[in-house]
């Protein structure tokens, strides 16, 4: 087992890396830039060295700052986190070299799946159903019509040099399917001096659902279920839960067996998760693989009872799958909200600053992942996710009603942030009755009866 | 009471290693108090910064040095994380000693960064009025090498 290791990655990331850690009896080393000299997980790591100015460029990203840390410190390995260099194949490398163990998947695996054309085709390969499309350019309008109807409507019609949304039209029949290859085309051309255009079945209003990978040095992979991450807004997560409402027993098995197959040919090793869409007939169809552990892996295991991060560390150490994750028995319903320092009422704004006053909820089944404390200043440099609260509830209506009511005790003063936005997602019929998809959040939020909802209680914050 | 009275209180104290004596006698009151002369020391509050914060530590950082100077020295700081070495090899002299005249071209030190030496430029001009950074030890970003004036 390591004896020491870097954090490179700041936030509640770095906060959950390092608890896993000391758990595991490792020395923590934090690295961070300095706007973040007060971040929590600075103050709780046993050693922490400053590596650069506040914009990530000048710090999170500086990989030879980071590598002359771990020098320094005399680390073991490098736990990653997710984002900044969390899938940046040459950092992996440039581990590799230092004879640091990255904690993660090889180099090899990253860059499989790094490329989306790259992934697509590695999918294809393990039999896995990928966004079907035309296979590559489609020179007439007879070809067209042949493809479009082998894809089957609707399908997109998108120029193959496009940009900006430009060069793209969605077409329901065949009409439009000719209408739109010829005007496709000629916006194209006209805008980007290529008229080529390609085509792909257009998935309307999709879930998106993902499954969590874990596997082993030894060549041992298993999935341990899905999440449904259907609930964005400007396609970024804001809510997630396992398992996911849409899901039964046999689409999981298709699911899970094409996850796994997928990551097997690629040779992975670690946390992984291999993305789908799925569509209202329940047709799946592969669109990326994240070789990093995610923001959401908490609800997978709050289900599955597992430490995914300690898992890593394990991973990475050498040893085998531990055996509750090699043969994974979910139980139970976890629902996550992503807490962002935004405005809900201004458009999502950002709110940086200074945190007046903290109270996180807790109780039976409530979990906080954040690095957020009263006092603490929310810097302007990084994403605006402050905390993650999860809720896990015997079945679905109990987690969310356990996460309406701790919504309902979160107090966070001195910044604007989403927990009213979340909350007010908690009471609506259309997220209980658990029929949502991508265009859920737009839709809600136009709605009539969707109003922000404040923790009630002020006195004790003011 | 007489001078040769208090004198002899005062021995007394001295001898006995008291640092105050009061007496009140009939209307008449008497305080000696040893050392009146020295005020506490109030050091400024220690502001904790990345510059100070030192690479390895296990508790809370060490305090700002009380200030002995008015006049605002420069600061010239780490611009990366390695081990700190005030001359090109252990035999040589130091690159800048305290009263050695900088320029900004002027060498000041080396940082090793993954077998790299860097040679470390002043960037400002002056006389080095202290040196900081402890030779052979590691260095973050931002950690305060020498201070000119």
């Amino acid at each position: 087992m390591f004896e020491k290791v870097l954090i490179a990655n700041r936030g509640e990331i770095a906060l959950r890396i390092i608890r896993a850690c000391k758990e595991l009896g490792i020395r923590t080393l934090a690295v961070y830039s300095e706007a973040d000299v007060d971040s929590l997980h600075v103050q709780i790591a046993d050693e922490s060295i400053c590596i650069g100015a506040a914009p990530s460029s000048e710090s999170y990203l500086k990989i030879d700052r980071i590598m002359s840390a771990a020098e320094v410190g005399d680390v073991d390995a490098i736990h990653p986190g997710y984002g900044f260099l969390a899938e940046n194949a040459h950092f992996a490398e440039v581990c590799e070299s230092c004879k640091i163990k990255f904690i993660g998947p090889p180099v090899r695996a990253i860059q499989a799946m790094g490329d989306k054309n790259s992934a697509r085709s590695f999918a294809r390969k393990a039999g896995v159903p990928v966004t079907p499309g035309s296979d590559g350019i489609v020179e007439t309008e007879k070809d067209a019509v042949r493809i479009a109807k082998k894809i089957g409507y609707p399908v997109m019609i998108k120029a193959a040099a496009g940009g900006g949304g430009r060069g793209m039209r969605t077409a329901h029949n065949e009409p439009s399917l000719i209408a739109g290859f010829h005007s496709a085309g000629h916006e194209a051309e006209k805008a980007f001096g290529n008229g080529e255009i390609y085509i792909e079945k257009l998935i309307v209003n999709p879930h998106h659902i993902e499954f969590q990978i874990m596997a082993d040095r030894h060549g041992h992979v298993v999935h341990l279920g899905e999440r449904d991450c259907s609930i964005q807004r400007r396609n970024q997560k804001v809510i997630e839960e396992c398992p996911s409402p849409l899901m039964n027993a046999g689409l999981r098995k298709k699911m899970g067996n094409a996850a796994v197959k997928l990551a097997k040919s690629v040779g992975y090793e670690n946390a992984g998760t291999i993305e789908f869409l799925v569509d209202a007939d329940r047709h799946f169809y592969f669109i990326e693989m994240n070789t990093r552990i995610q923001v959401e892996h908490t609800i997978t295991e709050e289900v599955y009872g597992c430490d995914l991060v300690k898992e890593q560390i394990r991973i990475a150490a050498g040893q085998p799958l531990s055996p509750h994750i090699a043969h994974p028995t979910p139980r139970l319903h976890a629902i996550q909200c992503r807490i962002n320092a935004e405005d809900p009422a201004k458009d999502f704004q950002p709110s940086p600053g200074r945190i007046a006053f903290y109270y996180a909820p807790g109780g039976r089944g409530v979990r906080i992942d954040s690095h957020a404390y009263t006092g603490y200043i929310v810097p302007p440099y990084y994403d605006s996710m402050i905390a993650k609260i999860i809720a896990v509830g015997a079945t679905r209506t109990s987690a969310i009603d356990r996460m309406r009511r701790a919504l309902d005790e979160y107090y966070i003063t001195g910044i604007k942030t989403t927990v009213p936005f979340h909350a007010a997602i908690m009471r609506s019929a259309e997220f209980r009755d658990g029929k949502y998809d991508t265009g859920f959040v737009e839709r809600v939020m136009a709605s009539d009866n969707f109003e922000l909802r404040h923790a009630p209680g002020r006195r004790l914050h003011e | 009471m007489e001078l040769k009275d208090i004198k002899a209180i005062i021995d007394l104290m001295l001898k006995n290693d008291l640092s105050v004596f009061e007496m009140e006698k009939d209307g008449f009151r008497l305080k000696l108090q040893k050392g009146a002369g020295d005020q506490p020391v109030v050091l400024p509050p220690a502001t904790v910064s990345p510059s100070q914060t030192t690479a390895v530590s296990n508790g809370p950082p060490a305090a700002a040095p009380p200030p002995t100077e008015t006049t605002a020295l420069k600061d010239i700081v780490s611009p990366m994380v390695g081990t700190f070495f005030r001359a090109g090899s252990p035999d040589a002299p130091p690159f800048a000693d305290v009263g050695k005249a900088v320029t900004e071209e002027t060498v000041v030190c080396i940082i090793e960064a993954m077998k790299v030496m860097n040679e470390i430029k002043a960037e400002t001009s002056g006389v080095i009025a202290e040196v900081v950074a402890e030779n052979g030890k590691p260095v973050q970003f931002g950690q305060v090498l020498f201070r000119v004036r």
